[in-house]
C-alpha cells in the first residue's frame, strides 16, 4: 500500500520547508547540482501506484544515470578514449511475500507503470516456489540528499589534460634502460539515483569514483623473460584533485627502476617464513578473507551456486577467533574516499559503522533489510547495492578495514624490530576457496627483510594460508598514521554478476611462519 | 525490443551525423537484449528478473585520432549528445599510430541462425517451472540446492562510414546447480550452457549436482602432491580460457608470453596429436558468431592442430605491422574430445583425482601460463580404476600447457554453463602430474 508522507513530500515541496528539510539543510546546500527533474516525481509515484495497484505490499523505484570515462596510454601514445552513458528505471516489488523486478531503459512514466506490473507478474510466478516468505526489517522514511565530497568534477576536466598526465607517465617510465612497455589508465565513474519507496523513502544520490594507474613491463630480451611492476595507488570516491595529489608522473621513474631491478632478482627461497605485509597489499587479504566471509548470504547459503558459502556461519558469531586478540575488523559505509561510502543503501537504509570482528573474535554481519531478521537482528547494517538501474539490489559489500594498533609504529618500525622475513608491497595474484579458507595471494614488490633492514628485492612470491591461522599468526601491527585504505572498483558477486566499488583500510602488520611459495614453475 | 530494420535506419542516422563533420569517418553498433533470469537457494526462488538493455555505440575517428561514446537513449538529442561527445573526444585525442580506418563492405560466413525462437519466448512462469523441477531434485534427497537459470535474446547491428553493415542474432540461456548435504560435509555442482533452453533439463542437471553432493560426504584427507587427474569438461574450460587469453601474437611477437620463444612458435609441436583447439563462429551454442566487435568476418580456425600451434590471433593493427592477415577476436572455442568414455579414462587410472571443477582461477606466471586456483563441489580419489570415494578439495597451480601436453586420453565434450572461464566446448579428459598444491577445507 502507498503510506508514505514521503510519497506527497516531493522533492520541490521538500527543498522548499519541512521540518526534515530544517534538519537536512546543510547537506542539500552542499549538494550541487542535485536537482530532480520533475517529471521524475510524477514517473516515480506513478511506478509505485501501478505496482501496488497489481497487487504489490511493497515497490520501490530506482532511477539511475551511470557515467563512465576511460583513458589508456600505452607509451608514447592513447590507446583508447571513450565515454559512457546508461540510463533507466528499475523497480522491485513484494508480491505474494516473494520479490519481482523489472527493469527498462525507457524512462517514461508509462513505461515505468508497464515495468511495474511485469515485477508484481515476475513475484507471482515465483511465489509458489517459496518457503519463506520475504520479511523486510523497518526503516525510517528518509528523504534527504547525498553527494560525494569534492572540488573538480573529473568529468569537467578537459580530455587534453587527462591524456597529457597519462603520457607524462608512459615517457617518463619508457626513459629508463631496459624498460619496454609502460602503460598508464584512467577510470571515471558517475552514480547519479533517485531512490522512493512505498515505505516513504525519497532520496537522491550522486557519487564519484575514479581510478589512475600505472604499470611498466622491463624485458630482457636474451633470457625471453619479462617483469611488470603496478603503482600502488588506490581508486578513491573523489575530485580529480584527488589523482593530481597522488603524483603518478612522480613516481613513474622510480617504478620503472623497480621493474628492472625486479627483473634481475632472484626467486624467493620458499619455505615458511616471517611476512610483513604493507596495507598496499593487504588490503586485498582483507577484503577476500574478512570481507567476503562476513556477507550474512554467503554464510547462509544464498551465494553457493557461484562464490560459495563461508566458515563464519552464525553458530560460530561471538565465538571464533577468527584472528589475533589485536586485531578488529570493522564494516562502514561513511569513511571518507571509501569507495562504499554512501547516505543510503538501495534499501533506503542510512549507513553507518559496525565490527565485524572484535579483538580477534567473529561478532557481526553485512546485512539489509530482508536478511536482518534472519539472525534475530531487527534493523538492517545497510549493505544493499544494485549496480545499475536493471540489476536487482542485494547485499553488497561495505568498507572493511582493519583498526590501526593503540602504538604510533610505522613500516619502518615493523621492519626494524624482524630479524628474517619477507616484505610485501602492492597487490598482485589473488585467489581464495568458496569457503573463504585457503588462499594464495601475491604482491608487485617482494623485499628479503634481514636483521632489522630491508635488504635485496626477490620475485615470484606467493603466500598461502589458512583464513583463520593468518590472521591469529600476526604479532604486530602498525599505528593510526601508518594507516591507508585501498580498493578496488570491481568486486563482483550475485549471478547475474553484478560490480561493486569497496575500500578496505589497515596499517601494516607482521605474520609469524607463514607458506611462502616460488611461483616461478621453472625453478619451483 | 528494437527490430533489425529500424535498429539499421537508427544507424543510417548515426552515421550521417558523423560524416557531417568534415574528414571524420566512424563504426557504430546497437546492441539490444532483452534477458530474463531466476534465482534460487535453500530450495527455493530468492531474486528473478526480467531486464531489458540497449547500447548504442559511436567509434570516430579523425585522421589517427579516435574516440568512442556510448548511451542506451536513443532519441534525438541522445543520440546527437554521444555523437557530438565521440567527436569532441576524437578531436582532443593524440594521435595513435595504432588506429586503423574503420572497415568497409565484409563478406561473411554463412552460419545457422543463432537466435532460438523457443528461446527468445521464454517466460517468467516457465523459467519457475524449470526452477521447479530443480528444487524437487534437492528436497527428495534433503540436500540444500542453489541454482541460476537465465536466458537472453541479442541483437547486434553494426555499420561504418566505409560501407559496412553486419547484423546478428543469436540467443543464450544457461542453468546451474549446487547441492550441499545438510552436514556441510558434501557438494555437488552441474551447468551447462547452450544457444536452445531445450537443449538444458533442469531435473537432470539438478539430480547430477545432488548425486555429487551426497557421494561426496565426509571426504578423507588426501595430501598434496602431484597426481594423475581426470577433469570434467567444467574444469577443462575453466583452465583452458587461460591459454585462449595467451595466443595474441603482439604478446609473442613483443617477448611478453609463453608463445614467441624457441620452441613455442607457429608450427612447433607442443601437445599429443589428439589435442586440436578451434574456433567456428557457426558454433552458436558455444557462443560462434560471425563478426567480431570491429565488424570484421571471422573464419573457423585450428588453433592447435593435432598437437601443434598453428595460429596466434592477429588484432588489424598487429596484422599490418607484421604483414600478416587479420584474424579478429574469434569465438565459439572448441577443444576436440575423444572417444574414451568416462569410466574407461577412471579405468586407465591407478592412482589419481577425479574433479568436478575449479574455482577462483588467477594468473600466477603469464610467462608459464601458470594459474592457480581451487577444486570444489565433487573431488574424488581413485585408485586401481575406481573411484574409491571423496576427498578434501585442493589449491593447483599448473598451466594449461602442461595440462593439454600431459593429456592421454579424452572423453565427451560439453558447454559448461554458469562457472569460471566457461563457454568453451570442452571435454572431459585425462592428464598427468598435474600439482595439487595445498589442501583447502572448504566444501
Amino acid at each position: 500500500m502507498l503510506t508514505s508522507t514521503a510519497m506527497t513530500l516531493t522533492r520541490r515541496s521538500f527543498l522548499v520547508g519541512s521540518s526534515l528539510a530544517a534538519l537536512a539543510a546543510p547537506r542539500l546546500i552542499s549538494a550541487r547540482g542535485l536537482l530532480t527533474d520533475p517529471t521524475l516525481d510524477d514517473l516515480v509515484k506513478r511506478a509505485l501506484a501501478a505496482a501496488t495497484k497489481a497487487g504489490a505490499s511493497y515497490a520501490d523505484v530506482r532511477v539511475v544515470r551511470r557515467r563512465g570515462e576511460s583513458v589508456a596510454a600505452r607509451e608514447d601514445r592513447i590507446e583508447r578514449v571513450s565515454s559512457s552513458e546508461q540510463y533507466g528505471i528499475g523497480v522491485r516489488v513484494i508480491a505474494e511475500r516473494a520479490w519481482g523486478f523489472s527493469a527498462t531503459p525507457i524512462v517514461t512514466a508509462s513505461e515505468a507503470e508497464r515495468i511495474a506490473r511485469a515485477a508484481v507478474d515476475v513475484a507471482r510466478a515465483n511465489a509458489r516456489l517459496l518457503k519463506r516468505p520475504v520479511e523486510l526489517a523497518p526503516v525510517p522514511a528518509n528523504v534527504d540528499v547525498w553527494q560525494t565530497p569534492l572540488l573538480k568534477d573529473p568529468f569537467k576536466i578537459p580530455l587534453e589534460d587527462k591524456a597529457e598526465l597519462l603520457l607524462a607517465c608512459t615517457r617518463e617510465a619508457m626513459k629508463v634502460p631496459g624498460v619496454k612497455f609502460a602503460t598508464a589508465g584512467f577510470n571515471g565513474q558517475s552514480e547519479w539515483k533517485l531512490f522512493a519507496s512505498t515505505d516513504g523513502g525519497y532520496i537522491e544520490q550522486e557519487l564519484c569514483r575514479l581510478g589512475p594507474r600505472l604499470q611498466v613491463t622491463a624485458v630482457d630480451d636474451r633470457r625471453g623473460e619479462f617483469e611488470s611492476v603496478a603503482s600502488t595507488v588506490a581508486p578513491r570516491q573523489a575530485g580529480w584533485e584527488y589523482v593530481e595529489n597522488v603524483k603518478l608522473d612522480a613516481g613513474a621513474r622510480a617504478l620503472a627502476e623497480l621493474a628492472i631491478e625486479k627483473l634481475k632478482a632472484p626467486s624467493v627461497t620458499a619455505g615458511k617464513r616471517d611476512l610483513i605485509l604493507d596495507p598496499t597489499n593487504m588490503w586485498l587479504t582483507i577484503h577476500e578473507s574478512i570481507g567476503h566471509p562476513t556477507e550474512l548470504d554467503r554464510a547462509l547459503g544464498y551465494e553457493a551456486n557461484f562464490a560459495g558459502t563461508s566458515f563464519a556461519t552464525p553458530d560460530k558469531r561471538g565465538k571464533l577467533q577468527l584472528a589475533a586478540p589485536i586485531l578488529t575488523f570493522y564494516a562502514d559505509k561513511i569513511t571518507p574516499g571509501g569507495l562504499a561510502t554512501c547516505g543510503y543503501d538501495d534499501d533506503g537504509v542510512a549507513t553507518g559503522r559496525w565490527n565485524l570482528v572484535e579483538h580477534g573474535v567473529f561478532v557481526g554481519y553485512q546485512t539489509t533489510r530482508d536478511q536482518a531478521g534472519w539472525i534475530g537482528e531487527t534493523a538492517s547494517r545497510g549493505t544493499s547495492y544494485a549496480d545499475s538501474y536493471a540489476s536487482i539490489p542485494f547485499q553488497r559489500m561495505p568498507n572493511v578495514s582493519m583498526r590501526p594498533g593503540p602504538h604510533e609504529r610505522s613500516l619502518d618500525d615493523l621492519i626494524a624490530g624482524t630479524d628474517d622475513a619477507i616484505l610485501i608491497i602492492g597487490d598482485g595474484s589473488w585467489s581464495i576457496d568458496h569457503q573463504r579458507l585457503n588462499f594464495q595471494f601475491g604482491g608487485q614488490q617482494f623485499w628479503e627483510i634481514k636483521h632489522g633492514k630491508r635488504a635485496r628485492m626477490v620475485k615470484d612470491v606467493a603466500y598461502q594460508a589458512n583464513t583463520i591461522e593468518f590472521w591469529n599468526s600476526c604479532d604486530e601491527i602498525g599505528g593510526t598514521s601508518s594507516w591507508w585504505m585501498g580498493g578496488s572498483l570491481f568486486d563482483g558477486k550475485g549471478e547475474p554478476e553484478q560490480i561493486n566499488a569497496v575500500s578496505h583500510g589497515c596499517p601494516p602488520a607482521r605474520f609469524r611462519r607463514v607458506n611462502i611459495l616460488d611461483t616461478n614453475r621453472r625453478t619451483a | 525490443m528494437i527490430s533489425e530494420g529500424r535498429a539499421r535506419s537508427l544507424l543510417e542516422r548515426v552515421l550521417a551525423l558523423v560524416e557531417a563533420t568534415k574528414g571524420a569517418e566512424g563504426l557504430v553498433s546497437l546492441r539490444a537484449s532483452r534477458a530474463g533470469n531466476t534465482r534460487f537457494a535453500q530450495n527455493e526462488v530468492t531474486t528473478s528478473g526480467e531486464v531489458d538493455r540497449l547500447t548504442l555505440d559511436v567509434a570516430v575517428q579523425l585522421g589517427q585520432r579516435r574516440a568512442s561514446a556510448s548511451t542506451n537513449q536513443l532519441d534525438d538529442r541522445a543520440i546527437d549528445d554521444a555523437v557530438s561527445r565521440a567527436l569532441r573526444m576524437a578531436h582532443l585525442a593524440p594521435e595513435s599510430p595504432e588506429t586503423m580506418p574503420p572497415l568497409g563492405k565484409q563478406s561473411y560466413p554463412r552460419v545457422k541462425p543463432a537466435a532460438d525462437p523457443d528461446t527468445v519466448k521464454l517466460s517468467a512462469a516457465a523459467r519457475a517451472r524449470a526452477v521447479a523441477a530443480a528444487i524437487a531434485a534437492g528436497d527428495a534427497a534433503s540436500v540444500a540446492i542453489a541454482g541460476f537459470y537465465e536466458h537472453s535474446y541479442d541483437l547486434v547491428v553494426r555499420g561504418s562510414t566505409a560501407g559496412l553493415w553486419a547484423s546478428h542474432e543469436s540467443t543464450h540461456c544457461e542453468l546451474s546447480c549446487t547441492a550441499r548435504t545438510s552436514d556441510g560435509t558434501g557438494s555437488g555442482w552441474a551447468g551447462v550452457a547452450s544457444n536452445r533452453a531445450g537443449d538444458l533439463d533442469a531435473a537432470a542437471l539438478a539430480r547430477t549436482a545432488v548425486d555429487k553432493a551426497v557421494r561426496s560426504q565426509k571426504p578423507q584427507r588426501l595430501d598434496p602432491g602431484r597426481y594423475t587427474v581426470i577433469l570434467e569438461p567444467a574444469a577443462v574450460a575453466s583452465l583452458l580460457a587461460f591459454l585462449i587469453g595467451s595466443l595474441d601474437a603482439r604478446r609473442a611477437d613483443e617477448h611478453r608470453s609463453f608463445f614467441g620463444k624457441p620452441g613455442t612458435n607457429i608450427g612447433d609441436k607442443l601437445f599429443p596429436e589428439t589435442i586440436t583447439l578451434r574456433s567456428d563462429p557457426g558454433d552458436a551454442a558455444a557462443g560462434g558468431a560471425p563478426f567480431d566487435d570491429d565488424g570484421l568476418a571471422l573464419a573457423a580456425t585450428r588453433w592447435i592442430d593435432r598437437g601443434t600451434l598453428a595460429a596466434l590471433t592477429y588484432s588489424r593493427y598487429w596484422a599490418k605491422h607484421q604483414d600478416k592477415p587479420p584474424t579478429g577476436e574469434p569465438g565459439g572455442w572448441t577443444l576436440d574430445g575423444g572417444p574414451t568414455s568416462r569410466d574407461e579414462l577412471i579405468k586407465g587410472v591407478k592412482r589419481g583425482v577425479l574433479i568436478t571443477r575449479f574455482w577462483y582461477l588467477r594468473s600466477l606466471d603469464p610467462q608459464t601460463i601458470l594459474a592457480t586456483g581451487l577444486t570444489r563441489d565433487g573431488t574424488f580419489l581413485i585408485e586401481s580404476g575406481e573411484i574409491r570415494g571423496p576427498v578434501n578439495n585442493f589449491r593447483f597451480n599448473e598451466s594449461p600447457i602442461h595440462m593439454l601436453a600431459n593429456c592421454d586420453g579424452l572423453g565427451a565434450q560439453s558447454i559448461p554453463g554458469g562457472g569460471e572461464g566457461a563457454g568453451a566446448r570442452s571435454p572431459i579428459l585425462r592428464s598427468h602430474e598435474f600439482n595439487l598444491a595445498s589442501v583447502s577445507e572448504a566444501v
